[in-house]
């Protein structure tokens, strides 16, 4: 493969990339995203407000909280739906918009296209959450004042920050690449996305074999504080760090080459859809 | 498949159990060709084909030696101005050009550059900088071609490319056609309106119910159809007298005076013999000549001749 090839196909798909950051992110696509990041803004704002002063020094409660809070509704609901909405559009917004053809009128191989769509869709779904999710890490800290600050900033609280963030990322990457395909595959992908959501919710009463092929599942070993989960934490049993975070890769390239597949095939029957 | 021609062998395409074309083989040829035929006739997804926006359900499709399956190297020789009115979101034209040229892998500076040279070429410079979404349906169609003749390609596929245009706007482009055509590239363009096509085109496809019916130049398409005489009018100041000569000719098979008193319209089997004995005929009956004109050798005609429909071919 020359060089020249390579340059072009890497200023190809930043092209692309641009493009599809510009549409999620400073376009009417975004206000749906940012309706469910307010979510947990609004829910750590309200809990700094209306924080007990009796647990306003326990920065253990806080860590505690935040933990449960990212596990079960950050994690589950607010990264799923954010990413269902920028990846899934990444295609099927073009084919509703009927525009999807001038990407195919291009000189473009349809690989270097859904990678640039990925990267782009990736790139405004780490912009929009993950400064959302420290901002929502900061707030829950905030009742502490200056203990809370120095926590986030140089304590065990940056650590689990980095952590909280890098899951966050990992999940971007792999829920991107499902609702890209989805988007390729389903007039609309969010019928898919709520059955996948089903799945994941299921994943503790999911034999260990069906677990395997939920995302959250490896996510949430990742953790940097587990949540409590109570009875079900019974159900569940952590997977290594290491094996989470390469099977969550690993899953991400199989459904970019499915996704790539797909691509190729392609044609442009708008009014099929 | 020839490295400078476009070919297509026992082409078909189905979506689903529904017939897009059947069966079709051609050879285009540099200049301007005229795919022509009513709304659903098989012309876009003939188009969709030829640029790989579409895939044959069988047969072979050869862009100057290319694969339309291809997309890389296919746009590097192909611009397509497609049928659909729709745009990206909140693209304005100079970003829409951009970005298509972008796509090219042209650097940023001198993509600027050729956009404000498409914008002039296309007569849209001063709205470069507005929304599409509020340009009027001429100027759409104006960004379409901007487009598509982006990267100079040596095939430019439009796709009804006049439509929204005003007189002056398809004066500009047809001029802008065949400027391209003479500079030898391969311009197809498709049309319902087929006085529109006779007027510009080289030479025609005329596409029905997803065959092709005829080919070639509309002058020798309409030769071929024998089972309709040819029909010359003659415009003269004494019409009755060269009706009746030409009535003696055993291949005129009609010769009606028009309601006009200075025109008379002979149906003939054999149009180079008819104009190889008007000169005597003229001469025999005295009359001073106006004009002496094919009257069915439009594209028009000749597809309501061969669909079956004299008269009403759209």
């Amino acid at each position: 493969m020359s060089s020249a090839r390579w340059t072009l196909w890497r200023r190809q798909a930043w092209a692309v990339a641009r493009h599809e950051l510009v549409r999620s992110v400073f376009s009417g696509r975004v206000v749906p995203v940012l309706l469910l990041l307010a979510m947990p803004l609004s829910l750590a704002g309200l809990r700094a407000f209306f924080l007990p002063p009796g647990q306003r020094l326990d920065l253990a409660h806080s860590t505690a909280d935040f933990a449960q809070m990212f596990a079960l509704f950050h994690l589950r609901f607010v990264v799923f739906f954010a990413c269902a909405v920028v990846f899934a559009k990444l295609f099927r917004g073009e084919i509703l918009e009927r525009s999807l053809h001038y990407s195919l009128l291009a000189p473009l191989d349809r690989a270097v296209l859904v990678a640039g769509k990925y990267v782009g869709g990736l790139m405004a779904a780490w912009l929009l959450l993950l400064p959302a999710t420290a901002l929502t890490f900061v707030l829950f800290h905030l009742p502490h004042g200056a203990a809370g600050f120095r926590q986030v900033l140089s304590g065990t609280g940056a650590a689990h920050l980095a952590g909280y963030l890098a899951v966050v990322a990992l999940a971007c990457c792999a829920y991107g690449a499902l609702f890209l395909l989805a988007g390729l595959y389903f007039s609309n992908p969010m019928v898919p996305a709520l059955i996948f959501l089903g799945w994941e919710v299921a994943t503790p009463f999911l034999p260990p074999a069906l677990k395997a092929l939920s995302f959250v599942h490896y996510l949430s070993s990742l953790l940097p504080v587990p949540p409590s989960l109570g009875p079900l934490a019974l159900l569940t049993r952590p997977v290594d760090p290491w094996l989470a975070g390469c099977g969550l890769l690993a899953a991400t390239t199989v459904l970019l080459v499915l996704a790539v597949r797909k691509a190729r095939g392609l044609e442009v029957t708008y009014s099929a859809e | 498949m020839t490295p400078d021609a476009i070919t297509l062998r026992d082409v078909s395409k189905f979506y689903g159990e529904v017939l897009g074309v059947n069966r079709i083989t051609l050879d285009l040829k540099p200049g301007l060709t005229g795919l022509v035929g009513p709304n659903g006739s098989g012309k876009s997804t003939l188009m969709h084909l030829l640029t790989g926006l579409l895939r044959p359900t069988r047969g072979e499709i050869s862009v100057l030696g290319v694969d339309p399956g291809d997309p890389e190297r296919l746009f590097r020789i192909v611009g397509y101005c497609t049928q659909y009115d729709s745009f990206p979101s909140g693209a304005t034209g100079l970003s829409f050009l951009r970005h298509a040229l972008a796509l090219h892998g042209v650097p940023a500076d001198e993509g600027d550059r050729r956009c404000f040279e498409l914008l002039q070429q296309v007569g849209l410079a001063d709205a470069a900088r507005r929304r599409i979404a509020g340009y009027s349906k001429g100027m759409r169609q104006r960004i379409k071609l901007a487009h598509a003749l982006g990267h100079a390609p040596r095939v430019l596929v439009l796709d009804e490319p006049l439509n929204g245009l005003d007189p002056m706007g398809r004066a500009e482009m047809i001029r802008l056609f065949k400027e391209l055509a003479a500079d030898g590239r391969f311009v197809i363009v498709s049309s319902h309106i087929l006085h529109e096509v006779d007027a510009i085109c080289d030479a025609v496809v005329m596409v029905h119910g997803g065959s092709v019916v005829a080919e070639g130049q509309i002058r020798a398409v309409r030769g071929e159809i024998t089972s309709q005489p040819i029909q010359v009018l003659v415009r003269c100041d004494r019409p009755r007298a060269i009706a009746a000569a030409a009535l003696a000719l055993d291949h005129v098979v009609e010769a009606k005076l028009l309601d006009d008193g200075a025109s008379v319209l002979v149906r003939t089997r054999d149009a180079d013999a008819f104009y190889a004995s008007l000169t005597g005929i003229v001469i025999g009956s005295g009359a001073a000549v106006e004009t002496v004109l094919p009257a069915d050798e439009s594209v028009d005609a000749v597809y309501g001749y061969l669909i079956g429909q004299p008269g009403v071919p759209t």
